[in-house]
């Protein structure tokens, strides 16, 4: 039984009904072993309505005012696009539901050599609402994109429920930039799964920071598939209260010569949990290629919880590669120095946090995001407010 | 200004401070020196209020208050200051927020005005030129890829901002090259005044012939075994730490 059987009923497909057998995944499956599946199974999930939007954006699982230079009409897919998909949705009951009740799939492309800035907004659903949907981006030959997620700021604390698939080819030479900021409300139940496939000397970045929803998920696989493909990944999680933030990552170096780069922190106060899972994994013939994973978790409080798993498997014997993961509280040096410049224990360790997060916020280039981002982490700090003013009065 | 009265103080279970008694009035400096693990660095380390150490006996008494029930930010709001042997990097957060904050802590405690963006901006540009050192520095993160030196120098002008009533300068010629050395000795003399009185831990004598101390103090396992005058240091530099103990 899942809460989605009334919607799958409806659908009387032919996928729909192999999602409704599997069922969604339980705490057995080694990826969900930490995801609190209660919501997801117990609520009666119903269609979502859309609502208006005034740019780009996802409602309902649908997308409205795509940008009519990049969306492509004629939604058909590449086999090696339906490929991807297939394995994605196969991948365990939830994609496979996602798959049998996404309401629609629209397909971006940005032509060859051409530059373009896709912002993208995910509207919240209402109480009990849930939504579906897939883009597929494609990226040609020398092109660049760089796609801004970002979610709508609302105080609902309704339970719903919103899912996007993102699958990304970028071709060769292109390059693909994402930065996703997410900031649901309070009864949000947040699914993200992006497939990112890397042709040769391509590259793709990504920043990927969660602060809102009562649920996030993030499932991130990239598929370095060409000679000099490359990844930047950074992640941050900002988990309080009773929220739970779930990344899954995995990174595959298909191929020789192929670099990746992993930072991923994690902040935990109140009751939050956060789980990260770092895979990568280096064929058996991708020689010289080359892998950085760095994961550290800052554990607030004694009711929080984090679950850091970074995994490598190497195959190849020329690589270089280099993994770390700490989990700790705040320094008692670095708290030590700064009370002993007549910061109060409270202000020192707001000090020390945002610290934590601005090393992987520092990564976002464009500079009016970054500072929404710095804002909202702020506001998120106990004592955030002397930083506050700080950088209103010293950073011109 | 500051008594020290029989200082007991262990790390885990070892005795490291055995009984240190020391007077400083204002406007005195003085200059702790001594081999390595004499324990220099844990009597500063005390009194700006680290709570690593255990005090096991003895009495700290500052401008007449039980110094050693305070809080670090309280001693340092009373003008207490510690450069430290080992300044930290905090990755992520800007020099100028650290400078910013520390000394809007120290005024709203004295009772005077925050300072405004531009007042401060102008006292900060005053200390960096003395220390010798660029704007940018206030702008990467606090201490974050300094070198030795400039790390040094920060700590100095930080002082220079605070302002402290008792400097404890914890072995702040290490790492500098003779030039630094030169820049750091003349902001501490710059500081020199009736009123304020400085603690200087080190290891060499070099750093106090630019910085003449009123007094020098040899520490050896955990107590006082000799103090004097400036020539002292002179002594202690010919004959070594161990030809002054044998005596």
């Amino acid at each position: 039984m899942s809460g989605f059987d009334t919607l799958l009923q409806a659908h009387a497909s032919p996928i729909a009904r192999e999602a409704q057998t599997l069922g969604l995944p339980t705490q057995r499956v080694e990826s969900w072993k930490y995801m609190p599946t209660r919501t997801l199974t117990r609520t009666a999930w119903v269609q979502a309505e859309p609502r208006t939007a005034t740019g780009f954006a996802l409602t309902a699982g649908q997308f409205v005012k795509a940008p009519d230079a990049l969306a492509v009409s004629d939604a058909k897919l590449t086999d090696i696009e339906s490929e991807r998909l297939d394995a994605l949705f196969h991948a365990q009951g939830f994609a496979l539901t996602h798959a049998a009740l996404q309401h629609q799939r629209l397909v971006l492309r940005v032509p060859r050599s051409e530059s373009q800035t896709v912002m993208l907004t995910r509207l919240a659903n209402q109480a009990q609402e849930a939504g579906f949907a897939t883009l597929v981006i494609r990226v040609e030959a020398g092109a660049q994109l760089t796609l801004v997620e970002s979610f709508e700021n609302s105080e609902a604390t309704d339970t719903n429920l919103d899912s996007l698939c993102i699958l990304w080819m970028l071709e060769r030479d292109a390059s693909g930039t994402h930065i996703r900021v997410q900031a649901a409300n309070d009864g949000a139940h947040t699914f993200t799964s992006l497939d990112v496939q890397v042709a040769e000397n391509a590259s793709y970045a990504l920043q990927s920071i969660d602060f809102g929803s009562k649920l996030a998920r993030t499932d991130i696989q990239v598929t370095l598939a060409g000679a000099h493909a490359r990844t930047e990944l950074h992640g941050l999680a900002v988990t309080s209260g009773s929220q739970y933030h779930d990344t899954h990552l995995a990174v595959d170096h298909a191929v020789g010569d192929t670099q990746s780069a992993m930072a991923f922190r994690t902040m935990v106060d109140g009751k939050g949990e956060a789980t990260f899972n770092g895979r990568v994994l280096i064929r058996k013939d991708a020689q010289r290629s080359a892998t950085e994973q760095s994961v550290a978790n800052l554990l607030l409080s004694e009711t929080g919880r984090i679950n850091p798993k970074p995994e490598l498997e190497i195959y190849a014997d020329d690589v270089t590669a280099s993994h770390g993961c700490t989990v700790g509280n705040l320094s008692q040096t670095e708290l030590f120095y700064l009370r002993s410049r007549g910061l109060s224990e409270a202000d020192a360790k707001a000090f020390l946090q945002y610290a934590f997060a601005e090393k992987i916020v520092e990564e976002i280039q464009d500079q009016a995001i970054r500072e929404q981002v710095e804002m909202r982490l702020l506001g998120e700090l106990k004592h955030g407010e002397l930083i506050a003013e700080l950088k209103d009065s010293v950073d011109v | 200004m500051l008594s020290i009265r029989n200082l007991h103080a262990k790390i885990n279970e070892t005795p490291i401070l055995k009984g240190i008694n020391l007077e400083i009035n204002p406007g005195e400096v003085h200059a702790i020196m001594g081999p390595n693990g004499a324990g220099k660095s844990t009597l500063s380390s005390i009194l700006a209020g680290r709570d690593d150490y255990e005090v096991t006996a003895g009495e700290v008494l500052y401008q007449g208050q039980d110094l050693l029930a305070l809080e670090p930010e309280e001693r340092a709001w009373a003008g207490i200051f510690l450069s430290f042997q080992y300044p930290v990097e905090i990755p992520g957060v800007k020099n100028i927020y650290l400078l910013k904050a520390a000394v809007n802590a120290m005024r709203e405690h004295r009772g005077q005005p925050e300072l405004k963006a531009a007042e401060f901006l102008k006292l900060v540009r005053e200390k960096l030129k003395i220390m010798q050192m660029d704007e940018a520095f206030l702008h990467r993160n606090v201490n974050e890829g300094f070198s030795g030196g400039e790390k040094k120098r920060n700590e100095i002008l930080q002082m220079q901002l605070l302002e402290p009533t008792l400097a404890l300068l914890d072995e702040t010629d290490s790492g500098l090259d003779v030039d630094a050395l030169r820049i750091v000795g003349e902001g501490i003399n710059r500081m020199r005044s009736p009123e304020r009185s400085v603690l200087l831990v080190t290891h060499y004598q070099r750093l106090l012939d630019t910085v003449k101390p009123d007094f020098v103090h040899v520490l050896a396992d955990g107590q006082i075994k000799l103090s004097g005058d400036y020539t002292l240091a002179h002594r202690l530099e010919k004959e070594g730490y161990e030809g002054i103990e044998a005596a």
